[in-house]
């Protein structure tokens, strides 16, 4: 039994932005990178499932684009538990159909039982990537899925997919699938620093990417949004912050 | 007649070889007890050796001797024991010295020094040690009968009421004070039959024996019927003392050999400098997960402890409602050693353990473990050296491997490990705080400095500290040091990461620190955080750096003493100073900041847990990080601090050094309701003040009030 | 025909409103603007709005969605109308086809956008980057269509009265490998949120579990109703039924008062449109601040201390 995780390194922004010289893109200065929140759920659920089936030979693989620096997020996977690592060597920052160009190859070599995808990332908030694999893989596919039950002899497996307003549709889909997963859906387990560093020990293979074809959009200019009008801001320490709140509040409810 | 008397008298031939056979029983009985003891701590995971052997023999003999752990904190008590034991080592060697007589001496060397001068001086001495003994007895006998301290009292924090399961303590206490207090009493029975059969007037050397003797003799027990007496007495002391030599191994007893052992097995730097984790050690060998993996010197350690309590008196978690006693962690590691490896498992005696099963669980809940806030205030009074903090550490090691930890805590390790603090702001922020200066500050990664100031987490990021970081700044640039930080490749020091038993990220942290360290230049590290000083200061060894680190109040003490800072106006207020436990229980460091207080002219008023016996606001150990797992209804940690202080009376300040107590103390004075009837001031704040420079320089969270120096 | 496709979002028998916003944001790029309703009865869903030229009844598979049928339909409408511009909404159902319609027809594709433009015939979309921080202008391939997942809120919604008239397109009924079995309703809870005038919520800021009774208590003084971010949902420290968000409630009180709340892309879809918006956050960058009406920087304990202790 196997199952394919993709990973994604986002970046995150802090309280300073600067763009680069092209104004199409945030200089690097200003960002850090951790491993995407969506990901070490979709991760964990993978290693759960594979401590619930408890067989020899199982193995959870995580997949990941980008350049060295990714490794990092790959090896904190390794570190919960994932048995191996994969990456798709490419440096440049791409959209999430690119995204699974380069990385249905490697999915499809694995011949997985069930892929996972997180839903989204918190940098690019597309929750794209997860069904445009799918359709690059042929395989069926759930978006947003909040608890699994598979049974992999019967082929198929019901999931819960959350909707809007918190309701949730009960799904039966055929496996091999492509399930897209959403927060909540466990408690990701801590990877502590042993084990990452045992992980750093271990090789990650790297592959080259493979024909993207056009990329889904090209970036003409970033910038920094409009605060929108009456953003206004309240001055001050706590104490007037929290008058001038109170003022706010007793009129507006008037 | 010759003062002197013979052991047998009135005992036929058979009589005193059933003697030696009981001799020989009661002293095998021992010995099997000790080698099953001896048994059961090699069991434990390591080697059963100490270093410096020597070193640690006279370490021992001079505590246990003069009973200078024992008598702290409670001299009556010490006291107490004092008697007891030189009472009972007196007459120990007392019989020792007839058995020499009668089974050496005389027989083989023909010598016969029992008489005369020598019986007297003999008599006088095992009566007043005697006496001594029964009046050790009686104090410990009020102690825990009548006095009944919050020490004594064997309830449990992590056990719902009643059910602390502790009768057989109880009465394994109070019949170990017995059978003592019945040796002394039949043997002082013994002695006065024995005057009574013939009233020597040499036995006036025996002056408790004598009296009582004439007093039975008032009564009519002389001649033959004293005699028959005596020989009844002879025997129950006789069997009664056997049988107690023999009970040492198996009861409460144990700990005459247990607890000076233990004594000689503390490491000096226990607590303070945690043991490494093993580069190649397995999931089931990080930390303490069975009762196996404790090495055998913990094992000595545990069979020391004779439940005198100063460490549930002490601990600020078994006093604010927390689940955790560390008398009671000991005591219930202590009863699965017994029933998985000691006597009680030989004899099948319930309640029965596996070797192998996990002490982390339903014996020792985590809860338990993660509500220690490795303050060292119990491994500080313990009177026989048991090192409860880094048993808990080892074990909570266990936990961090096996990943169950809250989820607040997990997730501020991960901060940690992503952002390199434990705010989870990015490390460019980190000299933020350098913004509301008019000066720049040296980048110590460019250029030389004198001091390396490590400024630490709390005192970079939080916004009440970063005032106190802005003016020592201030305060280190008019005093003319040359000072350099280390901007954003400063990293979390990794004290309490380490206490949490996450050592793999504290490695990690360290690597990096020692890294961007080592490639200043620089004389001393200075910090303000007495987390950073201490982990800098004690354990970074390993990395083979030769910093010399100094906490700000020892530093400021320097540069007022060497006139760089001149207090101008000495401060008029009466304070209350609070030892932060990482400076002082941890580094001894408990003058320097008192000196400085004097030399500003401040009034300081201790309370009455100061010094050695701070009471820990409750942030250490990594609780900051964690959830709250004390009681609802109990009061806090912090709380109960400033209610100590407020009791003092007419106090202006709450004096601290050390950013999380900052944070802890200003929450505490405002959720205890008694904002405004004190306020806290932070050591560099007052001595800023009394420098009386015309700077406005806001000194507390008076919501924007500013304040003239 | 150089339009506008949109496909028609509905649960449960009832249309969505994003439909309506959909039916607008098309109007920015010109060109006629066709509808496209996929049900088994698609004729129940009445999406005559203004500015609504075609209407395209798919009668397919089953009355809820499917994410196999939508996109055979799709591509098959694709391939007769052959549009400029797919606009679908940016949600749970959209997600789990319009990528992959995207990939396997090779257009171009960008999701949560919430703005749209026409530029020299070419389709320019805004969406926002870096967690909502940062804003940019996209460009496509011009010989290829483009599919956008329009974020909800982002364009008002189109009147009723349109004159637009329906007609059929009959597709074969792909199988579908993932299938509705039944929904779940999310368990109501003690209060209901999207009822009360004044909601005082929190996020992630909070730090841990054991902050919640401050804040209920701080509500209780306010008048507010407590209401909370998805973290700290997903944490299990507050029920479903209290969360703002895209996957909770969507919310429209007179005053929404935002402690230590960043404001992601899903949650601000959730309060956006709130009478007055005040938000409290340390990061004077956070997202939450592009919706707010007034905004502090501050850190939310001690703001919350203060209010704790206005009389």
């Amino acid at each position: 039994m196997k199952i394919v995780v993709c990973v994604k390194q986002v970046a995150v922004l802090g309280d300073e932005v600067e763009f680069t010289a092209d104004a199409r893109d945030v200089d690097p200065d200003y960002l850090d990178f951790a491993l995407n929140e969506w990901d070490s759920y979709a991760t964990e659920e993978a290693l759960r499932i594979r401590e619930g089936l408890g067989g020899e030979g199982d193995e959870v693989v995580v997949v990941s684009v980008g350049d060295e620096q990714v490794e990092n997020a790959m090896r904190r996977c390794l570190a919960m538990g994932a048995d191996r690592a994969i990456r798709v060597d490419y440096a440049r920052s791409a959209d999430p159909i690119t995204v699974a160009r380069l990385l249905a190859p490697i999915a499809e070599r694995e011949s997985p039982d069930l892929v996972f995808c997180g839903v989204q990332s918190s940098d690019g908030v597309q929750a794209a990537t997860g069904t445009a694999l799918a359709e690059l893989l042929g395989l069926p596919r759930v978006a947003v899925v909040t608890r699994i039950e598979w049974d992999p002899s019967a082929g198929r497996a019901t999931v819960r997919r959350e909707l809007e307003g918190g309701l949730i549709d009960l799904t039966e889909v055929d496996t091999p699938a492509l399930l897209t997963i959403q927060t909540g859906i466990n408690q990701p387990r801590y990877a502590n620093l042993r084990a990452i560093k045992q992980a750093e020990q271990k090789e990650i293979e790297v592959v080259s990417p493979a024909e993207q074809g056009e990329p889904a959009y090209r970036v003409r200019r970033m910038f920094a949004p409009s605060k929108g009008e009456g953003a206004e801001i309240l001055a001050g320490g706590p104490a007037d912050i929290a008058r001038r709140i109170r003022e706010i509040v007793e009129e507006r409810l008037k | 007649m010759t003062p002197t008397r013979s052991t047998f008298a009135g005992l036929s031939t058979w009589e005193i070889v059933f003697w030696y056979f009981l001799i020989a029983v009661s002293t095998a009985i021992f010995v099997w007890g000790v080698v099953r003891l001896v048994l059961k701590y090699r069991r434990g995971r390591g080697p059963f050796y100490f270093d410096r052997p020597l070193t640690r023999l006279r370490r021992a003999a001079v505590v246990v001797l003069t009973h200078s752990w024992i008598k702290r904190r409670d001299p009556v008590a010490g006291a107490g024991h004092f008697l007891i034991f030189y009472g009972f080592v007196v007459l120990f060697i007392g019989t020792a010295i007839l058995g020499f007589e009668d089974d050496f001496a005389k027989p083989v060397l023909g010598w016969d020094f029992f008489r005369n001068e020598f019986y007297e001086v003999y008599s006088l001495f095992l009566d007043v040690f005697g006496a001594a003994l029964i009046v050790g007895l009686v104090v410990m006998a009020y102690k825990r009968g009548i006095q009944r301290p919050f020490r004594l009292r064997y309830w449990r924090p992590d056990r719902p009421e009643g059910e602390d399961g502790r009768r057989l303590y109880v009465i394994g206490d109070w019949a170990f004070l017995g059978i003592l207090f019945f040796l002394a009493l039949t043997g002082f029975l013994l002695e006065s039959f024995r005057i009574a059969e013939t009233n020597p007037s040499f036995e006036v050397w025996s002056p408790l024996g004598w009296t009582v003797a004439q007093a039975f003799r008032g009564l009519g027990l002389t001649g033959t019927t004293a005699a028959d007496a005596h020989f009844v007495q002879w025997w129950v002391h006789g069997v009664a003392a056997l049988g107690f030599v023999a009970s040492i191994p198996f009861t409460k007893a144990v700990h005459m050999l247990a607890s000076p052992a233990s004594v000689a097995s503390r490491d000096e730097q226990a607590g303070r400098a945690l043991a490494p984790i093993p580069a190649d050690a397995k999931p089931d060998e990080v930390g303490y997960g069975t009762i196996l993996d404790l090495p055998p010197r913990y094992l000595v350690q545990l069979d020391a402890c004779t439940k005198c309590g100063k460490c549930h008196a002490a601990c600020p978690a078994t006093n604010s409602g927390y689940p955790l006693s560390p008398r009671d962690l000991i005591l219930d590691l202590r009863e699965v050693a017994e029933g998985a490896l000691g006597i009680r498992h030989e004899l099948h005696l319930e309640p029965l353990y596996g070797s192998k099963e996990s002490i982390i669980g339903d014996i020792i809940r985590p809860e338990t473990l993660w509500s220690c806030m490795q303050c060292m205030a119990c491994v500080e009074i313990c009177p026989v050296g048991i090192e409860h903090v880094p048993i808990i550490n080892q074990m909570r090691r266990r936990l961090v491997e096996r990943g169950e930890m809250d989820a607040t805590l997990q997730q501020t390790l991960e901060s940690i490990y992503e952002t390199g603090n434990s705010f989870g702001e990015a490390s460019r922020k980190r000299a933020r705080w350098t913004r509301e200066l008019d000066f720049d500050v040296k980048d110590i990664r460019k250029e030389p400095a004198e001091v390396l100031w490590f400024v630490g987490d709390y005192a970079s990021f939080d916004p009440r500290n970063q005032r106190v970081t802005q003016t020592l700044a201030r305060m280190l640039r008019h005093a003319g040091v040359d000072f350099g930080i280390l901007y954003d490749a400063e990293r979390n020091a990794g004290c309490d990461v380490r206490r949490v038993g996450e050592e793999g990220l504290f490695n990690h942290l360290r690597e990096e620190n020692v890294k961007a360290i080592s490639n200043c230049t620089f004389d001393r590290i200075l910090t303000w955080d007495p987390h950073s000083f201490h982990t800098l200061r004690n354990e970074y060894g390993a990395f083979d750096v030769d910093w010399h680190v100094v906490h700000h109040s020892q530093f400021l003490l320097e540069l007022v003493n060497d006139g760089r800072l001149a207090p101008k106006k000495p401060l008029d207020y009466r304070i209350t100073y609070h030892d932060p436990c990482t400076l002082g229980r941890y580094n001894g460091v408990y003058d320097e900041p008192r000196q400085l207080l004097a030399a500003i002219g401040t009034e300081l008023v201790e309370m009455p847990r100061s010094r050695d016996n701070s009471f820990c606001c409750g942030a250490g150990g990594g609780r900051i990080w964690m959830n709250e797992l004390k009681r609802d209804d109990a009061p806090r940690p912090s709380e109960q601090r400033i209610d100590e202080a407020l009791a003092l009376g007419g106090v202006d300040y709450f004096v601290v050094c050390c950013p999380k107590d900052v944070t802890m103390y200003e929450d505490a004075i405002k959720t205890s309701g008694h904002q405004g009837e004190i306020e806290l001031r932070e050591l560099t704040e007052l001595v800023w003040e009394s420098l009386d420079l015309v700077l406005p320089v806001p000194a507390g969270d008076r919501g924007g009030e500013e304040e003239h120096a | 025909m150089k339009g506008t496709l949109i496909v028609a979002e509905h649960l449960r028998g009832e249309l969505r409103e994003l439909t309506r916003e959909l039916v607008t944001a098309a109007q920015q790029l010109g060109g006629p603007v066709t509808v496209a309703v996929i049900a088994a009865d698609p004729s129940e869903f009445d999406v005559g709005f203004q500015g609504v030229d075609e209407i395209v009844n798919v009668p397919l598979g089953r009355q809820e969605f499917e994410n196999d049928v939508y996109q055979v339909a799709l591509e098959a409408l694709i391939a007769d109308r052959e549009p400029h511009a797919v606009l679908l909404g940016f949600t749970v159902n959209s997600m789990g086809y319009g990528p992959a319609v995207a990939a396997k027809l090779g257009l171009g594709f960008a999701s949560d956008v919430h703005g749209l433009a026409l530029e020299a015939g070419a389709v320019i979309a805004t969406r926002s980057f870096y967690g909502g921080k940062v804003d940019a202008e996209l460009e496509f391939r011009a010989d290829r269509a483009v599919v956008l997942l329009v974020r909800p809120t982002a364009f008002a919604p189109a009147a009723d009265g349109g004159k637009a008239s329906a007609t059929e397109f009959a597709i074969e009924l792909p199988s579908a490998r993932a299938r509705h079995l039944e929904f779940e309703d999310a368990a109501a809870g003690d209060v209901d949120i999207t009822t009360a005038d004044f909601l005082l919520s929190v996020g992630r800021g909070i730090g841990d579990k054991e902050a919640i009774p401050q804040f209920e208590q701080l509500a209780d003084k306010l008048g507010a109703v407590l209401s909370v971010s998805r973290p700290l949902v997903d944490a299990g420290w507050m029920p479903n039924a209290r969360q703002v968000g895209q996957s909770g409630k969507t919310v429209k009180p007179k005053v929404y008062l935002a402690l230590g709340i960043s404001g992601a892309v899903q949650h601000l879809a959730g309060m956006k449109t709130s009478g007055t918006i005040i938000a409290v956050n340390t990061d004077p960058e956070a997202a939450i601040f592009n919706v707010a009406h007034f905004g502090a920087v501050a850190d939310l304990f001690d703001v919350a201390a203060e209010l704790e202790k206005l009389p």
